[in-house]
């Protein structure tokens, strides 16, 4: 008797820890959510909601990308720098019209992801410290080419930034469709189960014959793509380019969206429901302190203890 | 054999940053941004008017001289002047200060020597380490913190250089380790912006603070003068909500949002510099208000917020001048002239409000 108990004990906890890594990000949303509608005042209005999504869609748009590149068993240090990158590039070139602008600033990005993709697929170079070049680089040239905030006053990027559809801003509804894409890409296309497959086990996938250095130099442009989309879609919302401080700690945020989302840094695994949730999560969680009005400092520490049960629920799969 | 497998990689690194760089370039020369206008109009009204003018000082107030200090006496127009910046010249403010300290020394004929520490502590140190190198008689620093200036500070006194700092304290015995302080008063900046702000609002109501970046001895003080001027002439109006915008216009939008949505019945935003409080105009804007529902009072006195007065969006800006250069060069030279100058030099600040935004927007920087 006792020893079955002592049997079913560990295995139990696994299976909650497992439980938590999956659905755990829901159950905390689903906890902000019930604790802001007791506690705070105006929360369950349309207003507050739209205000939240708007926030949170740039920080959404990003962490897509960053799913993709974690689960090749990467990351991307770059991406604040790419949307600051954006930001100016769009400022530059915002004489042509809003098309041609956008144009550029997909070139710009499309060259800082082939950059990252190929020091990490071609030169071997890891991707920490790959795309950490980029980081702080890519603010530098953003830096270059506008040295300081430049106020833009575009009527279509404006319309970008503050317009919508039947009540819905486009931000969202942006973020919602590059989210199914997204999603769609990683469960139902060859290219999706490839990219799972390198994230899995690189070796494996090599002798397989997969095309693994296509594959992981496409990741990297894709969420340079994304980033210089959020970096955009932020600059169309404050209708000013300030390369400066956009994008300031994205690629934290981002990286703290993916993993609380369920997603495991050693790769071969994509989650990405998880990821949006678990970008929803922290914007709630910084917009309850905030309405309550409590000091900053706050924040971080709450932040560190979500990122802290996601890596301790998350530490039973990493492994295997 | 070996070495021809890594030719190829090694090859690679220069070949990808030099294409980079050409595509860089390449994409740079046929830019064409919104209004190229704007900063011509920018540059053509540094007017005379700008110049800094300082307070009275009190009587009793303690001064500095050549003696006491312990240097000797030179001539200001053969002198080399060391100029460290802290931050990197991206905000209105630093390109302002970093440019009249430029022209002053241009109209007096002063070589001028200039360093920027990109907002990292240990750059600074070593560029005035630079200077002092470089062979700078004279050194105009405006410091990134407040500590740590030791070494520097028996650098420059091993070699009898006079120090003057600008807009921030170093913590340093005055007329032993720096000759003078020149600054503004950042408590009154806040005790000034809660007068406009008791002005804009009647008084009475709730307000916010957009508080500038932790641990910033800019945002305490504005802070401590804004609370202190509100506690004792308005007890009616009443601070219920204070966040930080980290100085920056993206962060005080977000938070004006939130704002806006938990506190519907806020009257008074009170922005500790400039760039929060064109965020919170944008949020306002974003959230469907119309202008001057919500009194915005900001610190600095850049130009877009000036013109955010003159649109009706801001209640009121308390300057806070950048313009260092006459008036560090004039300290320079009395004190080396050997005459006496005052270890604090405190700077009076303009103001623009809905009366005088217009004529002076051309004050602005």
């Amino acid at each position: 008797m006792t020893e079955t108990a002592l049997r079913t004990a560990p295995f139990d906890k696994t299976r909650v820890l497992a439980w938590l890594q999956s659905y755990g990000v829901y159950a905390g949303v689903a906890m902000l959510l019930i604790v802001n509608t007791v506690i705070t005042p105006h929360f369950l209005t349309a207003e507050n909601f739209r205000t939240q999504a708007v926030q949170v869609a740039p920080v959404v748009i990003v962490a897509l990308g960053m799913a993709l590149v974690i689960g090749t068993e990467g990351v991307d240090l770059s991406v604040g720098a790419v949307m600051a990158l954006a930001a100016s590039v769009t400022a530059l070139y915002l004489g042509y019209g809003l098309l041609p602008a956008l144009l550029v600033v997909a070139v710009f990005a499309a060259g800082a992801g082939l950059a990252n993709g190929a020091l990490v697929a071609f030169v071997g170079v890891q991707p920490i410290v790959a795309t950490l070049a980029l980081m702080v680089g890519g603010r530098g040239i953003a830096l270059v080419l506008l040295p300081q905030l430049q106020d833009l006053h575009n009527p279509a990027l404006a319309s970008l930034g503050s317009g919508a559809v039947a009540g819905i801003p486009y931000l969202i509804l942006i973020a919602a469709a590059l989210a199914l894409l997204i999603a769609f890409v990683v469960r139902r296309t060859t290219f999706g189960r490839q990219l799972l497959a390198i994230g899995d086990s690189r070796p494996a996938a090599q002798l397989a014959g997969l095309p693994v250095r296509r594959v992981l130099v496409v990741v990297y442009v894709v969420c340079a793509l994304l980033a210089a989309v959020a970096g955009v879609l932020a600059t169309a919302r404050l209708q000013a380019s300030d390369p400066t401080s956009l994008g300031n700690l994205m690629e934290l945020s981002a990286i703290t969206a993916v993993v609380v989302g369920g997603t495991p840094l050693t790769g071969g695994r994509i989650s990405i429901g998880g990821t949006v949730a678990g970008a929803v999560l922290i914007q709630l969680l910084t917009a309850t302190l905030i309405k309550h009005d409590l000091p900053p400092s706050w924040t971080q520490i709450a932040q560190a203890i979500v990122i802290v049960c996601a890596v301790y629920a998350a530490r039973g799969r990493g492994k295997r | 054999m070996q070495r021809t497998t890594h030719r190829p990689r090694l090859l690679a690194r220069p070949v990808v940053v030099a294409l980079a760089a050409a595509v860089a370039l390449t994409a740079s020369a046929c830019t064409k941004s919104e209004d190229d206008a704007s900063d011509d109009k920018r540059s053509s009204t540094a007017a005379a008017d700008t110049e800094q003018k300082v307070v009275t000082p009190k009587p009793g107030s303690k001064s500095c001289t050549i003696d006491a200090y312990g240097a000797e006496k030179i001539d200001l127009k053969n002198a080399t002047v060391g100029f460290s910046q802290s931050e990197k010249e991206a905000n209105p403010f630093r390109i302002a200060e970093t440019q009249s300290l430029k022209d002053e020394a241009g109209k007096r004929g002063v070589k001028l020597l200039t360093a920027n520490a990109q907002s990292q502590f240990s750059k600074q140190i070593s560029d005035v380490q630079d200077l002092l190198a470089k062979g700078a008689d004279l050194l105009v620093i405006a410091p990134l913190n407040s500590d740590g200036w030791e070494p520097v500070l028996r650098a420059a006194a091993a070699k009898k250089v006079p120090i003057v700092t600008i807009d921030r304290k170093i913590n340093a015995t005055p007329c032993k380790d720096y000759v003078s302080f020149i600054a503004s008063d950042f408590v009154e900046q806040g005790r000034r912006a809660a007068d406009q702000m008791i002005e804009a609002t009647g008084g009475k109501g709730e307000v916010a603070i957009l508080l500038g970046a932790a641990g910033n001895n800019v945002t305490t003080e504005r802070t401590k003068g804004f609370k202190e001027r509100i506690a004792e002439k308005a007890p009616d109006l009443k601070v219920v909500f204070e966040q930080t915008g980290d100085f920056a216009r993206e962060k005080g939008q977000q938070v004006t949002e939130q704002l806006i949505q938990s506190k519907p019945g806020i009257k008074g935003v009170y922005a500790e510099n400039d760039e929060m409080g064109l965020g919170a105009v944008a949020a306002l804007k974003g959230a469907g208000k119309k202008a001057g529902a919500v009194k915005i009072v900001t610190v600095d006195g850049t130009r877009n917020a000036v013109q955010g007065i003159v649109d009706g969006w801001i209640s009121g800006v308390v300057e806070s001048n950048p313009r260092f250069g006459p008036l560090a060069f004039q300290t320079l030279d009395a004190f080396t002239k050997g005459e006496e100058v005052p270890q604090d030099v405190i700077i009076e600040d303009g103001a623009y409000t809905g009366d005088n935004a217009k004529q002076d927007i051309g004050k602005a920087y």
